[in-house]
This record gives structure tokens, sequence and C-alpha cells, in this order.
């Protein structure tokens, strides 16, 4: 009984303990603020990372095909089949060059501070599948003042009211990201063309040049300053055409490339992404739709390396900063230390009153006990409370003392972000107390080693 | 000698070696000592013949080089760490010359730490009123009605003596040891903790073992032995 009473007694009577609470109970709070705003700025981070990537993204190399269908029907029709997909949608990508025939769209070109602007991804799309498998149609919905609307979201590539009939051969339409809109000071019904060179035996160079005019119907906003930068939508048939080196009416030929790739979105990505990697991967084989060549990834192995590298942020920072947690348990032991040499005289009278050395190391153990439990509880309820509130409280600070804490230009969030994980909490907790049992356990065990006899003699 | 029926506590051939690298220094030499029950033992001698570190011995708190000391007819050395706790923790009280007070408790706290170390959590607490009447009893008894709530710091010295004694009396045990008790005391203060020592040790029947200088207070005592460089110099002999 005496164990927790006693020590309880000495935690309380002596001030210096109160410096230990103090110091986890700082650890504990600093661990929890700063871990809540870096997991809510990797989570943003991570969010962005995504982007408008699909559940599954199934690469092909559009000009070995190896004998493969090129027409997307046979593939698409073979993903739809497994009931964990809720959408598929082929998609034909191509690098181009865009310009408007005009000094400032071509200054884009040769301006190396702008070049930036120049590449575009060509992506052909089909308008019925990309409901329900990519985040085409709701881009669509967001546009806002930078850009200009199509005129119907559920046939975006129709004529704008813009367009001009009477300019001669019908120009497809082409739906550009916001930036680019900007980037080239374009308007809804504007001629822009892309450029771009597509392997083709029959040359002399092996490759051949395309360069075609679209007129533009609005615009989309994926909220990805690159994606928004860098990618232009037009009709999958009419990418193909215009790559096959075909006009707008005519029919694809044979040996045309028809998509590049297949995007996959999941009923349940978290339960089945890889379970139906595996399953898509060998039935696509067996039915002759994929060859080794080909590749089928969840969005997180697309984008490995930067979720790797945000992961290993998080790790990194986690070890940096659980070193206050040691700091904090190297003060509980200098405490406890010092404690065990003013208490000699006390430990050697509990011996004499019948305490066992076992005893006298509990003892020295609740001591440890106490000051976690007192200083993590207060540290994690102060650290929560700050990570929830910390917007208003940087407010604050910065009214109050007129400094900028964090600035919302530099980043892409409107507010700090934080997310308070219960279990990195209770982590923090636990991990707060066995630090400082680990860090108590050194003096408690000399405690219970000290000679009674020695210890009673100590006047 | 009384018979050895009635021995609490028995001490045969204790011999104590302190080593320090490679010096050896034998404190105590072979001593033979027996305690009966219900009488006051005197032990005295010069400083450094060895008191303290037979009081010791036989406290259980210092196990001795060779020899063998006997509680209540169990070999107490032989013994784990636990149960010699136990034993000492039931069978011996103690009284220091420094009081040994601890200082974050007041005087019943003090008093009741002998049955806080011997019980459980669930067992002192459903006993804690039984407890802490009879803490405050003791106390009453020595004249300390008013200071239970008193930390040591607020108490004299002769008033911190008495709660170390209702301390050493708590459990009831046997056997009393005391160390001095009164040799931090002045003359009349001293007096009045002896006084209750006695009265306690006489009504209690208790078996007392004194260490102490003063030749009048080992006057007060049954017998005396007197030590010299580690050996018991005059047998056991009659005080009166």
């Amino acid at each position: 009984m005496y164990r927790i009473f006693l020590s309880w007694r000495f935690l309380r009577q002596r001030r210096t303990n109160l410096i230990g609470v103090f110091g986890i109970f700082l650890a504990v709070g600093a661990l929890i603020l700063i871990l809540s705003i870096m997991t809510g700025f990797l989570e943003e981070t991570r969010k962005s990372a995504r982007g408008s990537l699909s559940d599954i993204i199934l690469g092909v190399t559009p000009y070995s095909r190896n004998g493969l269908p090129r027409d997307p029907a046979p593939i698409l029709a073979e993903i739809r089949r497994d009931e964990r997909v809720a959408g598929a949608a082929a998609h034909l990508a191509w690098m181009c060059l865009l310009t408007r025939d005009d000094e400032w769209s071509l200054g884009v070109l040769t301006d190396s501070q702008r070049s930036q602007y120049a590449g575009i991804k060509l992506t052909g799309i089909d308008v019925a599948d990309e409901r329900g498998a990519a985040e085409f149609i709701e881009s669509l919905e967001r546009v806002d003042k930078q850009g200009e609307r199509v005129v119907d979201v559920k046939n975006p590539f129709a004529p704008p009211p813009e367009y001009d009939a009477d300019i001669g051969r019908p120009r497809d339409r082409i739906i550009v990201g916001e930036r680019v809109m900007r980037a080239h000071s374009l308007a809804r019904g504007d001629r822009v063309t892309l450029m771009t060179a597509v392997p083709d035996p029959r040359s002399d160079t092996g490759w051949s040049a395309r360069k075609r005019e679209f007129v533009v119907a609005g615009t989309f906003r994926s909220g990805e300053n690159e994606i928004d930068l860098q990618r232009v939508y037009v009709d999958r048939t009419q990418v193909a055409r215009f790559l096959a080196g075909v006009n707008e009416d005519q029919a694809l030929p044979k040996d045309a490339i028809e998509y590049s790739e297949v995007l996959v979105k999941l009923a349940d990505y978290e339960r089945d992404a890889r379970a139906v990697v595996a399953d898509l991967s060998l039935r696509l084989t067996q039915a002759r739709l994929i060859d080794e060549y080909c590749s089928i990834v969840t969005w997180e192995e697309f984008r490995g390396p930067l979720l790797g590298a945000i992961e290993n942020e998080r790790v990194l920072m986690g070890i940096m900063l659980s070193l206050i947690l040691v700091v904090a348990g190297f003060t509980i032991f200098a405490i406890l230390s010092m404690m065990v040499t003013e208490k000699r005289r006390d430990i050697g009278i509990l011996t004499a009153l019948g305490a066992t050395p076992r005893g006298v190391l509990a003892l020295f153990l609740w001591i440890g006990f106490w000051d976690a439990l007192i200083g993590a509880l207060a540290g994690a309820l102060v650290g929560t409370w700050l990570a929830i509130e910390i917007d208003p409280i940087e407010f604050w600070l910065s009214e109050t003392f007129g400094i900028q804490i964090f600035n919302r230009e530099v980043y892409i969030f409107d507010s700090i972000p934080s997310v308070v994980t219960p279990i990195a909490v209770a982590l923090i907790v636990l991990g707060a107390f066995v630090c400082t049992l680990l860090f108590a356990a050194l003096p408690a065990w000399r405690a219970a080693n000290l000679d009674p006899v020695e210890a009673l003699r100590n006047e | 000698m009384s018979s050895a029926a009635a021995l609490v506590l028995s001490a045969r051939g204790v011999v104590k070696t302190f080593v320090s690298g490679e010096s050896k220094l034998e404190i105590l030499h072979g001593v033979d000592l027996d305690l009966v029950a219900g009488e006051r033992l005197a032990l005295m001698g010069p400083s450094g013949a060895g008191k303290s570190t037979l009081l010791h011995v036989l406290g259980l708190l210092e196990r001795p080089t060779a020899g063998s000391v006997t509680l209540e007819g169990t070999d107490a050395w032989s013994l784990g760490t636990e149960q010699r706790a136990s034993l000492r923790n039931r069978h011996l009280g103690f009284v220091f010359q420094f009081y040994h007070l601890i200082a974050e408790l007041d005087a019943v706290e003090n008093v009741m730490l002998p049955a806080m170390i011997a019980q459980s959590r669930g067992e002192f607490a459903s006993r804690k009123r039984e407890h802490l009447a009879k803490a405050r009893g003791l106390l009453e008894g020595f004249g300390l009605g008013a200071r239970l709530k008193h930390r040591p710091t607020q108490l004299s010295g002769g008033e911190r003596q008495r709660v170390a004694l209702a301390r050493a009396l708590f459990l009831d045990p046997p056997i009393l040891i005391a160390d001095e008790p009164t040799g931090n005391l002045d003359r009349d203060t001293g007096e009045v903790v002896l006084e209750l020592l006695f009265r306690e040790q006489q009504r209690r029947q208790l078996s007392l073992l004194l260490v102490t200088h003063d030749e009048r207070l080992a006057a007060r005592c049954e017998h005396v032995l007197r030590m010299d460089a580690g050996r018991i110099s005059n047998g056991r002999r009659d005080a009166r």
C-alpha cells in the first residue's frame, strides 16, 4: 500500500518533481501539436499528389502493341466485368506544343522564362465513359473567373456559340486548363494550334510532324496547378485521327493508335485495390489484351516515389520529435536520481520497517508513473486543443503581435492544415509513459539496492 | 540465563568482516547473544566496539559474514529477502537516535507506516479506521494528542522520538531495538522518552535491546552486555 501512497506524497511535497511533470507536459503537448500539423501538411500534399488520378492506371505502349487490339472496347469490357470496378475510361495521351498564330502565343514558346507553358499534354477522352471513372466532368463544373465554362457539361465538345462555322473545314473542339487559357490569353471560340511529332517508319527521319487547329470550347479546373497549366482535352477518336494524320471526318487507319491508358475507378479502393490489380493483370494477360510491356498500378504505386518521400518525411519527423520525449525522460532521470540521493535516509527507514528492495523499486517507479500520468494527460489535452484550434490561435497571435506566422500565400492551403489522429495521440502518451518509466528505472534500481545501514547512517 | 524456551532473539558466533579492496576488517569476532522474552538488555561499549554493527545484524539489516541469528525460532538470515523483510516488519520495532521519521508524512501517518508496509492496499483500506484509531490512541497516550496532524519538522526532538516510539510499537512487535534513543535529546526530554519506553516495555512485556553509552540508563535494564573490540567482554551480567 505504501508504494502508491508514499510516491504520491513525495511527488506532491517535492516541488522539483513538478519540473519533470512540466517537461513531460511540454514534450507531449509539443509532439501532438507539431505532428498534427505535419500530418495535416502531409495529407494535403498527398491529396495534391493524387490529384485527378483514378484508382488504377493501366498503361500501354501505343507504338509496340505486339498484335494486341488497338481498339479499347475489348479491354474496357473485360475490366467492367469485374463487380468491384465502378467505372473505366480509355485515354489517349500525347505531348504537344500549343500556340496561337499570334506574337504573344509564339512568344510563350520561345521565352525561356515562360517555357512552363509550352509543353501541353493532349488527352483524348470519351465523355460518356469519364463520369464515374475520372474527375473530368467535375473539373468542368469547377471553373472560376479565370476560365470559361463549356456550354453544356453533358456534351462538352459541342461547338461554342462563338464558333464561326464559316471558317472552312470544321475544326474539332478542345477544352483547355484554365491556366493554359490565361497563359495564351484565350477566349472561348478562339482557334489554337497543336503541334507534335509521331513515330513514322515510312519517314526518312522515322518521325512525322503533325499540326492541327482546334476551337476552344471552354476550360476545366482540376485544382492542380500542373494539370491546369499543361493539359488539354479533345475527343479521343479525334486525337487518334490527329496522330494518324487523317482529317476529322475521315475513317481511322487500321494501324492508328486509339488509346494509351485506361483509368479504372473502384467501388472501394481501400478494400479492393491490390486484389483488383492482381486479378486484372492475370485476366487481361490471359485474354491477350495486355502484354509484359503494359503496367497496371494503383495511383499510390504510380506516385510511389513522391508518396514514399512523404512517408519518409513523416517517419523522420516522428523520430526527431521523439527526442523531445527523451529529453523529458532525462529530466525525470535527473530529478529521480537527485531524489534517491536526498531520500537515502527514508529508504533506510522503510527497509528497517519491513520494506523490500522490490517495494522500494516500485515506490520510485510509481513516482515516475505519476510524473508521466499528469504530464502526459495534461500535455495530450492541451496539445490536442492547440492542434484543433491552431488556426484561430495563429490568427490571434498574428493580430496581437503584428507578425505573420503562417503565410497563406506561400502555401496552397487557406488555413494551417492540422489533423489530430487519436492513435497518434495514444502512441505519444504511451511513448511518454514508456520513456519515463525507462528513465525512472535506473534511479529506482539504485534506490532498491541501497544498503539500508548506510542509508540510516546518512544524517 | 533464562531457559531456551523463552528466547525471542539469539545470535550465535556472529562474525562481521568488512572488505575494502585488499584489506579486511573484522568488526565482530564470533558474538553470542540471547534476548529473552520480556527482558531489558542493555548493550554498552566504547565507540567502535561494534555495538551498532551487532544491532544491525540482530535487526536483520546487515548480513553477518558468519554465524546465525534466530528470531522467534527462525534462522532469519537463511530466509529470502521478502520473508526476512516480513519478519522484520512484524517482530521488530526500531527506535533510532535520530528519530528517522518521514518528513512528508504527519505524525499519525508516520505511526501507521509499518501497517502500510505490511498490508496490501485493500487490506489497509478495509482496516483504515482501526489503524487510525490505534495510531491516534498511541500518540494521545504519549501526550501528542494535539500534534496528530503535525509534520516532523513541526515537532520538537522529544515529540519526534515519541512519534518514533509509537511507530515502533504500532504492530505490537515482541522485540524493541533502541539505538541510543535519548542520545539526541536533552536530559529532561530524554527522561520523558525513557519513561514512556520503559512503561510500554513493561506493560506489553516486550523484549528490549537497548544500545547506550549512558551508565545510568543501562542501570535501569535487567542485564547489561559490554562490548569491546568486537567481542562481548562480560558475558551476561545482572545490572542490578
